[in-house]
C-alpha cells in the first residue's frame, strides 16, 4: 500500500497499526481530500456485515495528517491513535469498535514498547572487566518481545571467577518477559551462592516450581570459569550446547551435557561437564534464535551453517585462529544475510569468551 | 510456516483421535493447534496420538503447547501464562515416581523435533512411538 504522505509525520499505516487487531468489528479506509484511497485496514480482514468507516486524510499540516469522518465537517488534527479513535467516535457514534478498544489497543503497544525496553536492561551489555580473556557478545531482540537474557558477571568467591548464564524463555510478549525479570536476578543470586553451576541451575528450578511463576518454561545454562586455570565448569537445563572452538584449528565441539529445562519438573538431575580452556580457544554461547532463523525461502539456519560461520572466522582471521570477536561477528554477518534483512523472528544472542594467548615479549636489551 | 493439522479416528482398545502434523510448528501457529485439541476435547475426544511423520521444525513454542495440550486431555483449565505450572509439575512428579500420562502419545517425531524434545527433557511426558500403527496398538 503506498503511502502519499510527506516524510514527517505519523504516516497512514503507523497510525492504522493498532486498529488492525480490531478489524473484525471495524474496517477503516482513508482517502486523500481528492477521494483517492490512500491507506486502510485491508477490506478483506473485514467480515460481511461489519461497519466500514471512511476517514478522508487531508494534507499534512504542522507533522499532522488532517483528518475527518466522512460525516463530520470539522477536520481533525490526527497525530495519535487516541484522536484518531475520537474522529471515529464522533463520526459514527453506533456500533461497532469503540473510542475504549482503541485505546486499549494502543494501551496494549505501549505495553509491548515498555517490554522491549524492560528486555534490553535484562541483558549485560557493560562486559565485566576480565585480565587474559576475550568477551564478546550480539544481541538482537525479536519484533515481539521475545525471551533471550544473558549475564556476565565476576562472582564474589576467591579468584573472583567469571560467571556465564545464557537463558531463554519458550514464549513471547509480556509474560516472557515478566517470567524472565522474575528469573534473572534469582539465576544470578543462585550462582553467586552456590558451589557450583548444577546447584544453582537446581536451586533456580526449585523457586520457580514452588513460585508456580508461569506456564512458560526456561532454557538455561550456567558456567563457571576459574580464571587462572581456564577451568570452565557448566550445567544446561535444556539450552543449547556451547561449542569448544579449539585455536590450534582442531575441530569444534559441542558441550554435549544436558537435562530438561526449569520449571517444568520437581528436580532436574544435573550433571557438570569440565572442559579446560587453552590459549587461544574459544567457548560459544548461543540461542536457537540462532539455529531457528529462517530465509526468505523458508529454510532454517541450523547448526551447519553456525559452524561454518565459525569456521569462516577461523580461516579469515589475522591471527590464524578466529578470536572471541570475530566469531561473534562471522555468525552475527551469516545470519543476518541469510535472513536478507527480514527482522528475526525470535531473539538472537551469541557469547564468545575466549583465552588470549601470552603475549611474547622480546627481551630489551639495556645500556 | 504453515502447518497442516489433519484430524483422524482411530480405534485401538480405546477410540483414538489422531492429529496429524505436516509443516512447521513455532510461534505463529502454536496457538491454533492448542485450540484444535481444545475442540477436539469439548466434542469429547479423550485419548490423543500426535502424528509428528511430517512436522520439519519445532521451536520452543511447541513445546509449550504440548504442555498445553496434555492439560487439555487431562480436563485441566487452558493454560493462563500468568498461572498454572501445578499441573504440569504434578505430570512431572509422576514421571519421578516411574509413570507417566498416557493420554497424549506421539508417534514418527524426526530427528529435528526429536532433538528438541530430548534436549529440553520434554520427552519425559510423553510416550513416543515409531509409527502410527505401533502407537495405536499401544493405547
Amino acid at each position: 500500500m503506498s503511502d502519499p504522505l510527506p516524510p514527517g509525520g505519523p504516516g497512514v499505516d503507523a497510525i492504522l497499526a493498532p486498529f488492525r487487531g480490531l478489524a473484525s468489528s471495524l474496517s477503516i479506509a482513508i482517502h486523500d481530500a481528492s477521494g483517492v484511497r490512500v491507506g486502510g485496514t485491508s477490506p478483506v480482514d473485514a467480515p460481511p456485515g461489519s461497519l466500514t468507516r471512511d476517514i478522508v486524510a487531508g494534507p499534512l499540516v504542522g507533522g499532522r495528517v488532517l483528518a475527518w469522518g466522512s460525516s463530520v465537517a470539522t477536520p481533525l488534527a490526527v497525530a495519535s491513535v487516541e484522536s484518531l479513535a475520537i474522529a471515529l467516535g464522533i463520526a459514527h457514534t453506533v456500533g461497532g469498535a469503540g473510542i475504549a478498544d482503541v485505546v486499549a489497543a494502543r494501551r496494549i503497544e505501549q505495553e509491548l514498547a515498555h517490554g522491549r525496553r524492560l528486555q534490553r536492561s535484562f541483558v549485560s551489555l557493560v562486559a565485566p572487566e576480565v585480565p587474559g580473556y576475550e568477551l564478546a557478545s550480539h544481541y538482537e531482540a525479536a519484533r515481539e518481545v521475545g525471551g533471550d537474557f544473558f549475564d556476565l558477571f565476576r562472582m564474589r568467591r576467591r579468584g573472583r571467577p567469571l560467571s556465564v548464564v545464557i537463558a531463554d524463555v519458550s514464549g513471547k510478549g509480556i509474560a516472557a518477559a515478566l517470567l524472565m525479570a522474575f528469573s534473572r536476578p534469582l539465576l544470578h543470586a543462585a550462582v553467586d551462592n552456590t558451589t557450583g553451576p548444577a546447584e544453582a541451575l537446581e536451586r533456580t528450578n526449585r523457586i520457580l516450581v514452588q513460585e508456580r511463576r508461569s506456564s512458560l518454561f526456561i532454557t538455561a545454562l550456567c558456567a563457571m570459569l576459574a580464571l587462572s586455570t581456564g577451568r570452565l565448569r557448566l550445567a544446561n537445563a535444556g539450552h543449547e550446547p556451547p561449542l569448544i572452538v579449539p585455536g590450534d584449528g582442531s575441530p569444534i565441539l559441542p558441550v554435549d551435557v544436558g537435562g530438561p529445562l526449569l520449571g517444568a519438573f520437581g528436580s532436574l538431575g544435573l550433571f557438570e561437564a569440565e572442559v579446560e580452556l587453552g590459549a587461544g580457544d574459544v567457548v560459544l554461547f548461543y540461542t536457537d534464535g540462532v539455529t531457528d532463523a529462517r530465509s526468505a525461502a523458508g529454510d532454517r539456519f541450523e547448526e551447519d551453517r553456525l559452524l561454518a560461520a565459525i569456521e569462516a572466522a577461523r580461516d579469515g582471521s589475522g591471527t590464524g585462529h578466529g578470536t572471541a570477536a570475530e566469531i561473534v561477528e562471522s555468525i552475527r554477518a551469516a545470519v543476518t544475510s541469510f535472513q536478507a534483512g527480514m527482522a528475526p523472528a525470535d531473539d538472537i544472542t551469541i557469547v564468545a569468551i575466549g583465552r588470549r594467548r601470552p603475549v611474547l615479549r622480546r627481551g630489551v636489551r639495556r645500556g | 510456516m504453515a502447518l497442516d493439522t489433519t484430524v483422524a479416528q482411530a480405534s485401538g482398545r480405546v477410540p483414538i483421535t489422531v492429529v496429524s502434523l505436516d509443516g512447521e510448528l513455532d510461534a505463529s501457529n502454536f496457538t491454533a493447534l492448542i485450540e484444535t485439541v481444545r475442540g477436539l476435547y469439548d466434542a469429547g475426544s479423550r485419548h490423543l496420538l500426535l502424528d509428528l511423520t511430517d512436522l520439519r521444525f519445532m521451536a520452543s513454542s511447541g513445546l509449550v503447547a504440548l504442555h498445553s495440550i496434555v492439560r487439555l486431555m487431562h480436563g485441566e483449565p487452558p493454560p493462563d501464562p500468568e498461572a498454572g505450572w501445578g499441573a504440569l509439575h504434578a505430570l512431572g512428579q509422576d514421571v519421578s515416581e516411574g509413570s507417566t500420562q498416557a493420554e497424549v502419545q506421539l508417534c514418527g517425531a524426526q530427528p529435528a523435533v526429536e532433538r528438541v524434545l530430548s534436549r529440553t527433557g520434554l520427552n519425559r511426558l510423553f510416550l513416543s512411538h515409531p509409527d502410527r500403527a505401533t502407537a495405536i496398538a499401544a493405547f
